[in-house]
């Protein structure tokens, strides 16, 4: 019986009484429906309770409105995880912004001695009841998580089967008493609309966000002169207030999503272990390559003559890449009378590596600013950019017994014979005292 | 009457570094920017500031992972762009900041140029603008190095040869000279990690902090002085520098911003390269194709493809010179002049960075 009053007579009572009330208020004395507004006698405090707890219940008010008038797109909005909590979260934090404001306001009105004079006990009434109503919201929040996504299909229902006049108690019949209660609160709230402050609900000047500012014109020259300053000083004021706040709200709207960009750089990456694996082989790869250049950079130092090549390796169409006693990139031809050619490969322009494709011409091409080097005198093409012929590096071809054969200074000049017979099983080095001597 | 020397000396500083101004009401409060149709150009700056700040802070971030050795360098600014969780994201923004930088920077010197800015009592502001475009450039150069690629090390090594070019034009007791920098600078006589160690050094410690002098002050004598009038006539209009003017600074840091972050996130900033270019740096191979230097040295790198290597050297001179000395060298000029002037160096910037390339073609055959 009391659960039929509560859930189908209380609200239908409420409704009646709330709209006969207003309509009765409305004619008896049209000048009286306001928040019967308290700024005068007393204005800090008041901003520090009054605006938190109006942002915070328009907020929260919003949040119970999609959720009984869309409640299908509402649901599916709110089976995307991220977008629950968001809502879960700012719906959290708006009901402090409310508890806030309204212990603001009741403390106000406990300590303020202006105020008590005009204070009734209609006010405490209104105050506690919203202040326990909000906390019971809190408790349902914070007990039963995620009423956002679960409202829709309980007590969505059943306020439209109320107002389509086919009461259906069965969802809320078993909800968890603080649920309930928060319920029949809101109903309370309801009735006693029309009888307390609460009216000012519905005279909030709307219009006024969207009318021009009024200009208001004073015959006295001096009374107009302060009337077109204040105007002036309240409209960039009003621009300023306009600027902080877009601005305000693009930052903080930046900065979430940025920061929660930066934070994750810092996390450790989470790599799958075949990833790690492959990542820990091409480091090591690169550390042997390091370690394989420090090695060649060592020999260099040490060793008086360095191999090339084999004679047989050789060619005249593409040059075998070297590197030189200096550590700069050579590059190995043989000529047409079977003797070795040996040039640096580092362009005399820039320093870039020169290519080691023979064209038709005899010539090899520095790829970075297009010179062409003739291979048997190390010289460039005319008009090239690099105006020195590429170095001559000296050599020394040594049989398979090791014994000398014919050598070349870098300066060309050429000692010993190499014989067509045997060629094939020479070696070509390069030799360190005559790279010296040049 | 005349002035003791010493009083003249002290009359001359404290009119360039009027630190009585040092104040709230001076600095701030009754600070006011000329409205007039140049008056963008006293948003570049601090828009070249912004995107420094952005570098200070990616850039610190990108050290937490990079690991400057020629071994591991590649391998770790690899790691960054596909394992650490958004650190293609930083390392982006990093590389676009950079060249929205140096964009500003150059746009925020020319308009300086173009408004007059330099002219007395503002001689110090230009002097520290100008050798802060040089350290902007030397930011870029060292940079490019890090990551340790094809492409960043053959266009090093490339841009430091070119030191080696001016040897052939000093007696010959000093020929050398030339080399013996290019290998102090690298640190051995070929790139190697020296040069890598070197550079890193420079980039992340020596030129921040070579950086952070300058740039105070530079936004120390700004504020000190105020904004320079830009035109001929009085501006009719003045706005307040604060709330109005830094309020819109602001806002174009907000947008700069979220352009910034939106590039970041969708492209990447070497999708523009070809691809073997971004390849680990091989010392034994040949050089591959297409190596080219940034974007911001195109207006010198393409005269000197095609060019004498001394008129490079002598117009690089007198133009450094001539920034130096703009506000003695330009002490009576009009306004009109230097936008003049202004206008034919930024032509002559924009065609160089945009068709470089083809007006080289062109040349070359």
């Amino acid at each position: 019986m009391l659960e039929l009053f509560a859930f189908v007579g209380l609200p239908y009572m409420a409704i009646l009484i709330c709209i006969v009330g207003v309509v009765w208020r409305l004619r008896k004395d049209p000048y009286g429906v306001t928040s019967l507004s308290s700024q005068f006698l007393e204005g800090k405090q008041l901003r520090w309770g009054s605006l938190p707890w109006h942002f915070g219940i328009l907020l929260i008010f919003a949040g119970h409105l999609v959720a009984f008038l869309i409640p299908g797109m509402w649901q599916s909005l709110m089976s995307v995880p991220w977008l629950l909590v968001s809502v879960e979260v700012l719906g959290i934090a708006a009901t402090l912004l409310c508890l806030i404001g309204l212990g603001v306001l009741f403390f106000r009105r406990l300590t303020t001695g202006k105020l008590q004079k005009t204070t009734k006990l209609a006010d405490f009434v209104v105050t506690s009841l919203l202040i326990a109503q909000v906390a019971l919201g809190l408790m349902v929040a914070g007990g039963y998580r995620w009423g956002a996504s679960w409202s829709t299909g309980t007590l969505t229902p059943y306020v439209w089967s109320l107002v389509t006049l086919s009461p259906d108690v069965s969802v809320v019949r078993d909800m968890p008493l603080p649920i309930q209660l928060h319920m029949t609160g809101a109903w309370l709230i309801l009735l006693i609309l029309p009888f307390t402050r609460l009216i000012h609900m519905v005279s909030v000047p709307i219009h006024y966000l969207f009318r021009s500012p009024q200009k208001v014109v004073w015959s006295n020259p001096r009374r107009h002169e302060q009337a077109v300053t204040a105007r002036v000083t309240q409209e960039s004021r009003r621009h300023f207030l306009k600027a902080a706040f877009g601005l305000g709200t693009a930052g903080v709207l930046l900065s979430v999503g940025v920061l929660d960009k930066l934070g994750r750089f810092f996390q450790m990456p989470g790599m799958h272990k075949d990833e790690e694996a492959n990542l820990l082989e091409t480091r090591l790869r690169r550390l042997q390559l390091t370690a394989e250049e420090k090695e060649l950079e060592l020999e260099r130092m040490r060793a008086e003559e360095i191999f090339v090549a084999r004679l047989s390796e050789l060619n005249g169409q593409a040059g075998k890449y070297f590197i030189d006693y200096a550590m700069r990139p050579g590059l190995a031809f043989k000529g047409e009378d079977g003797w070795p050619m040996l040039l640096s490969a580092k362009c005399t322009h820039l320093g870039c590596t020169v290519g080691n494709q023979v064209d038709a011409s005899g010539r090899i091409l520095c790829p970075c600013h297009v010179s062409y080097f003739d291979i048997k005198t190390g010289m460039p093409n005319p008009g090239a950019p690099a105006k020195a012929p590429l170095d001559k590096i000296a050599w020394v071809v040594r049989d398979q017994n090791g014994s000398e054969v014919a050598t070349e200074s870098a300066r060309g000049s050429r000692t010993g014979r190499i014989d067509v017979a045997i060629a094939d099983t020479c070696s070509l080095y390069i030799v360190k005292s005559l790279t010296l001597e040049a | 009457m005349r002035n003791s020397p010493a009083q003249s000396v002290f009359d001359f500083i404290t009119s360039r570094l009027p630190l009585y101004k040092l104040n709230m009401k001076d600095m701030v409060t009754e600070k006011e920017v000329p409205v007039h149709r140049m008056s963008w150009g006293y948003y570049l700056g601090g828009l070249a500031l912004f995107f420094f700040g952005i570098q200070v802070l990616t850039g610190m971030m990108l050290l937490f992972y990079y690991e400057p050795t020629v071994s591991e360098a590649h391998e770790s600014v690899e790691y960054i762009t596909h394992f650490v969780t958004m650190g293609a994201l930083i390392r982006n923004m990093h590389a676009w900041s950079a060249s929205f930088m140096i964009f500003c920077v150059i746009a925020h010197m020319l308009t300086a140029l173009a408004m007059k800015a330099f002219a007395k009592p503002r001689e110090m502001t230009w002097i520290a603008g100008v050798l802060l475009v040089m350290v902007t450039f030397a930011f870029g150069f060292t940079g490019y190095l890090l990551p340790w690629n094809q492409i960043a090390v053959n266009a090093t090594k490339v841009g430091l040869a070119s030191i080696d070019q001016v040897g052939q034009y000093l007696p010959d007791a000093l020929s050398h000279l030339a080399e013996e920098v290019r290998v102090t600078i690298q640190g051995a006589p070929a790139i190697g990690q020296a040069t890598l160690s070197r550079f890193f050094a420079l980039h992340v410690v020596i030129l921040p902090l070579i950086v952070s002098g300058i740039l105070g002050l530079h936004l120390l004598s700004v504020q000190l002085h105020g904004m320079s009038q830009g035109v001929e006539d009085k501006p009719k209009r003045k706005e307040k520098f604060f709330p109005f003017f830094i309020l819109k600074d602001f806002k174009e840091w907000g947008i700069a911003f979220l352009i910034l972050f939106v590039l970041a996130l969708c492209l990447p900033f070497d999708s523009l390269f070809p691809y073997p270019l971004l390849e680990p740096y091989n010392a034994l191979g040949s050089t591959p194709d297409g190596i080219k230097p940034e974007w911001y040295f195109f207006f010198v790198y393409y005269p000197m493809e095609m060019l004498p290597f001394w008129v490079i050297i002598v117009v690089m001179t007198i133009a450094t010179l001539g920034l130096f000395a703009a506000p003695w060298i330009f002490r009576n000029s009009s306004h009109k002049t230097m936008r003049w002037i202004a206008s034919a160096v930024a032509g002559y910037m924009i065609i160089m960075t945009l068709f470089g390339e083809q007006i080289y073609h062109a040349v070359k055959g």
